[in-house]
């Protein structure tokens, strides 16, 4: 191949990135006041309202995790569903009645428990394949996750293999206030609505989900403008340069992996917690190909970008039930869509420009 | 090749007295040579994916990961094929000469919709190898979408009688084989055979692997490097659409059954070597014969299920890329 | 032009709640008739129209439409029933939105739904569980919803397959079992409960994978215990490769063969050879086949749609009737009200009515939710403190190379 390919996600010369941006945010800002005055005036239920804005975190999560892994470490992780599947199944096995294992431990110990089992899972897949070639960690890692995905579907003994896990309690639940807080509040009428317990609980769980959103964004804002963050952009641009300046490259890039891999864990948490029955299904591929979107789409490297992507890939999933597509439709506009982006606008739609940058060096010129 | 691990394993169960294996000695012979009859014929279809995988990525250079649902393409071409001419009329190899011609459709269509997918998507792509695996796989999606919507979510079977065994051979030997089985090996060394005349003894083989070996050689030496590309992709995509309809025969039908192989003809494909169509050759014979004889662990109360058998060939595939990343006969990609 | 982080913060919110807004004005603009006023009654339904189990979709559908149009010739109180359906695509996120969709947007206070077990229970505890609204579960069978009283459902836990199965194996002097299932939530639900309820030895039980070439090794792996009983819990394509294996090794002697509904069929007597099945046995779910209100039932079916009814039909039929006779009987059109009824009116106090126009003369003449008893084209429903119906089982034996109803089983 010619050497003078661009790598790929970068766009060619691009002066319209900033109408693009001001495009993207009129017409996010439209749907999202046609929304609220669509909740307002009877036309949407806020449940559903609610739903949707968890969904769209719980995408943003595994898009996060990813571009931690991608963005900013230039890993191609297809594991990502692996650790989607651990963060819903881990906590669950230790807190629902219909685990095989235990239903003693109150779900925020069992999240915990899922941090640490991510950690190590991270780490097993990671230790043999982090060293190898670009598109052979690809392959690699699509095949340790597949593995994950045949244990939990055969080893039932485990895991309750493909009969499933139901039994799952509130997320909160054995937390003081929060275990009973959305019975104790009651029904409440407003307007057009009654809001019972059903509504209390999904907010509490969307509040969850954007707690682990917002941390999650805030911890890797941080961590990108950091000396780590600069080491891992240094990597990811000129591996050699890297290691010339002495950095244990692989041992930065482990870090990453494992770091996107506890985010994208988060969101299997919320997924359990409302959708209150668990099958191996959920360690499918098609997770993680949906987090590859989501960091594309929304720009590669960007934390805005890897957000954006989230809400995409809720607009296409729930946009299509709503409009009655089918499940077969929705993968083609799923296919689709990673062809178009890749041929017309392969830098994503809120490409990482600043962001990558250090503050005190945006006169573009490189780090000491 | 194959000759010593037999002659190891029967000396093996000739002494073991395993759980599982409670006829005990020699009466566990017949169930491993089914094993092994069942790894030759998965092997074969593994093959004929592994070689278009292989050129893909010693040609086109990268890792095509809509490869899998290529066969699948290929498999229910020859679904529709099959339905309209019937399955009527004289049978080579208890297969009706329907089957043959969606054989060659499958082959056709698969080659097609490659050729078609290459010029529409990954050529017009200024980018990398890795802008071409993700685009592969926006493709992967629509292929099998569009199949999908087509027929349905579900498994189909080809309207072909199921058969009982050969008699003479299960007679002989104890070996179930039925002479599906047999028109698949056959036809697939066919298929190889004749790409291997090709490769060796053709003006486009010589093209091709020049081109495969040093693309920019191959252009300043006047090769037109375009139509080698284009014969690279009927070529692997018609073999993996052959596949596709071999895979439908074996098993049944589903809009995931390329894409369910396609791990499995990549650890092949790893394992026999990256850019080499022999070592791809080898690499499918190999995993194919693994993947089927996975059961003999259970038989001696190893407690790793048939279910995990693409597992294992996945983690051969993780170990062979941390040990020997070349694999067996590949020289590396540069 | 720089742009730094400052306002992220309400951007995020914006663009979160934003673009989903886009696609969810799209299909959720809908303020719902209530049951106010003269208009038909609408209940809701959460059906696999498509995706895995879309082949239930489909038989749900004939047995949906049967029974409206059976409810509708009466009528409730001068007004129709109406159903609106929605499509769970066999996933339990996609079932749960359509349930919220229906409970929520359009303020049904009956939901029938769904297929899949997990879909039913994942829709029951995250939308109705807390609410008034009443759900019935169409064809799920996962024994994990007995432990949901609030989640009815018409077609009988699959438990009960699994109780008969172990019974007969008993009766017939079966003392060890092998057992084969296929690795998905209906074989390991049935596999389950058959460990649960038997009490002889199991000396083998492992799964296997659906759509799969040869299952020679299964085969020989029970071949090689010693089991007088072998039970298969799989479809049809794959038990039959499975008989012509066995019957390649010569074992389907060895031992007395016993199957769960799915492997039946004309499918798998067509291809294997004669004399291989011989003296298997079968548990069915089966509608009462020698009941009056069944036979109308199937003939009504066979004119209709031109061919004989599946039992999942069946249960589909006997839902929308009992939607029908809750709101007849019950004092309003709300959650509450039904909820109070449904129950009662499948129970066996009162009057034996087979179809929903003698129970409606009943209902109107001023009677009571206890003083009918419908008896349902699939059984005789009575539904449990569980929320669970009475099973009715029909048994098989092959004979000839056919199959021969030698028995029936209701469950308990």
């Amino acid at each position: 191949m010619p050497e003078d390919t661009r790598s790929a996600f970068e766009g060619g010369e691009d002066t319209s990135q900033e109408r693009i941006e001001s495009a993207t945010n009129v017409v996010l800002a439209v749907a999202a006041l046609g929304l609220l005055a669509g909740a307002l005036f009877g036309l949407i239920s806020p449940r559903y309202l609610v739903f949707l804005v968890s969904l769209a975190g719980m995408y943003a999560l595994l898009s996060l995790g990813l571009n931690v892994q991608w963005g900013y470490a230039g890993l191609i992780n297809f594991s990502v569903a692996a650790f989607f599947g651990l963060g819903a199944y881990v906590p669950v096995l230790l807190s629902a009645s219909g685990s095989p294992i235990t239903d003693a431990l109150p779900p925020i110990a069992g999240l915990f428990v899922a941090v640490v089992v991510t950690v190590l899972l991270a780490l097993a897949i990671g230790i043999p394949t982090l060293s190898l070639r670009e598109d052979y960690l690809a392959i690699a890692s699509l095949g340790l996750a597949e593995v994950v995905r045949l244990v939990v579907r055969n080893q039932e003994n485990w895991t309750g293999g493909t009969g499933g896990l139901g039994g799952i309690p509130l997320f909160f639940e054995g937390v003081p206030v929060l275990g009973t807080l959305a019975r104790d509040i009651g029904t409440v009428d407003v307007g057009f609505y009654t809001l019972g317990f059903q509504f209390w609980n999904s907010l509490l769980n969307a509040a969850l989900v954007g707690a682990f959103v917002l941390g999650s964004y805030l911890v890797l804002r941080r961590m990108h403008r950091s000396p780590w963050g600069r080491v891992l952009r240094t990597i990811r641009s000129d591996e050699d340069l890297a290691e010339a300046l002495g950095k244990n490259t692989y041992a930065f890039r482990m870090q990453a992996f494992v770091l996107g891999s506890v985010v994208a864990m988060l969101a299997g948490v919320y997924y359990a917690y409302s959708n209150y029955y668990l099958t191996p299904d959920i360690f499918d591929p098609i997770y993680t190909f949906y987090a590859w979107i989501a960091v594309i789409l929304g720009g590669s490297g960007s934390n805005r970008g890897a957000l954006f992507g989230g809400v995409v890939i809720v607009t296409i999933v729930e946009g299509t039930r709503s409009l009655g597509i089918g499940a077969s439709w929705r993968l083609f506009a799923v296919g689709l869509l990673i062809v178009l982006v890749m041929r017309f606008r392969p830098q994503g739609v809120l490409p990482p420009r600043d962001e990558l940058i250090w503050p005190s060096a945006r006169g573009g010129e490189a780090d000491e | 090749m194959l000759a010593s691990p037999v002659a190891t394993w029967s000396g093996v169960v000739a002494g073991a007295s395993a759980p599982g294996v409670a006829q005990g000695g020699l009466g566990y012979l017949p169930q491993l040579l089914n094993y092994l009859a069942n790894g030759v014929v998965f092997s074969a279809i593994i093959v004929l994916g592994g070689i278009g995988l292989s050129l893909v990525y010693s040609i086109a250079d990268f890792a095509n990961f809509a490869h899998g649902d290529t066969m699948t393409v290929g498999a229910y071409a020859g679904l529709l094929t099959l339905g309209a001419v019937g399955s009527a009329g004289p049978q080579v190899f208890a297969l009706p000469l329907g089957f043959y011609a969606a054989l060659l459709a499958g082959i056709a269509v698969a080659a097609v919709v490659a050729v078609a997918t290459h010029y529409l998507v990954y050529e017009p792509l200024d980018t990398d190898s890795i802008g071409l695996l993700i685009t592969s796989i926006g493709v992967a999606f629509v292929y099998r979408a569009l199949i999908q919507i087509q027929f349905g979510r579900g498994f189909t079977e080809y309207d072909i009688a199921t058969l009982r065994p050969i008699p003479w051979i299960e007679d002989l030997t104890g070996i179930t084989v039925t002479e599906h089985e047999v028109a698949i090996v056959l036809v697939a060394s066919v298929l190889v055979t004749a790409l291997h005349v090709v490769l060796q003894y053709t003006t486009l083989g010589r093209t091709m692997r020049a081109t495969a070996d040093n693309e920019a050689l191959a252009k300043v030496s006047g090769i037109r490097t375009e139509r080698v590309i284009t014969s690279m992709w009927v070529i692997g995509a018609g073999l993996a659409g052959a596949g596709g309809v071999f895979l439908g025969l074996y098993n049944q039908l589903s809009p995931r059954m390329g894409f369910n192989l396609l791990l499995v003809i990549f650890a092949a494909v790893i394992l026999g070597g990256i850019g080499s169509v022999y070592g791809a050759m080898l690499g499918g014979v190999v995993i194919g014969m693994v993947n089927r004889l996975t059961p003999v662990l259970t038989d001696f109360g190893i407690p790793i299920e048939p279910a995990y058998a693409n597992a294992i060939a996945f983690v051969i595939m993780v170990l062979v890329l941390l040990v020997r990343p070349t694999g067996i006969a590949g020289e590396g990609v540069s | 032009m720089t742009h730094d982080n400052r306002g992220l913060g309400r951007r995020d919110v914006l663009k979160g709640v934003g673009a989903a807004g886009v696609v969810a004005t799209a299909g959720c603009v809908d303020l719902g008739g209530l049951g106010g006023g003269g208009g038909p009654y609408e209940i809701g339904m959460v059906d696999s129209q498509t995706g895995s189990l879309s082949a239930f979709g489909e038989r749900n559908q004939r047995g949906r439409e049967l029974a409206l149009s059976a409810v509708n010739d009466v009528g409730i109180g001068g007004r129709e029933l109406s159903i609106s359906v929605q499509d769970s695509q066999s996933q339990q996120q996609t079932g749960v939105s359509a349930a919220q969709q229906l409970v929520n947007q359009q303020g049904v206070p009956f939901l029938i739904g769904a297929v899949g077990s997990g879909v039913s229970i994942a829709i029951y505890q995250s939308v109705i569980e807390g609410t008034d609204v009443v759900q019935l579960s169409q064809n799920s069978t996962s024994p994990q919803l007995t432990d949901f009283p609030g989640l009815l459902r018409m077609s009988p836990t699959g438990r009960t397959q699994s109780t008969a199965l172990a019974d007969i194996i008993t009766q017939d002097g079966g003392g060890s079992v092998a057992i084969t299932w296929i690795n998905n939530d209906y074989g390991s639900g049935i596999k389950d409960a058959f460990v649960d309820a038997y009490d002889g030895d199991i000396v083998y039980n492992s799964s296997h994978d659906q759509g799969q070439s040869s299952y020679s090794n299964v085969i020989s792996q029970m071949a090689n215990t010693d089991a007088d009983s072998w039970l298969f819990i799989t479809y049809q394509p794959e038990f039959t490769t499975m008989t012509q294996e066995a019957y390649s090794s010569g074992v389907t002697d060895q031992a007395t063969w016993y199957g769960a509904d799915s492997v039946q069929g004309s499918d798998v007597l067509g291809n294997t050879p004669e004399g291989s099945l011989e003296g298997m046995k079968i548990v069915l779910p089966s509608a009462a086949v020698d009941q009056e209100n069944y036979q109308s039932f199937a003939s009504e079916f066979e004119d209709e749609y031109g061919r004989t009814p599946t039992a999942w039909a069946a249960y589909t039929y006997d839902c929308v009737v009992t939607a029908a006779l809750s709101i007849l009987a019950a004092e309003e059109f709300t959650g509450a009200a039904l909820g109070d009824v449904v129950r009662d009116v499948t129970r066996p106090e009162g009057e034996e009515v087979l179809s929903f126009e003698a129970a409606s003369e009943i209902l109107s003449d001023g009677g009571s939710a206890s003083d009918v008893d419908y008896q349902g084209v699939s059984g005789p429903i009575d539904f449990d403190e569980n929320g669970d119906p009475v099973a009715y089982l029909q048994i098989l034996t092959v004979q000839d190379h056919n199959y021969e109803s030698t028995g029936f089983i209701t469950g308990e």
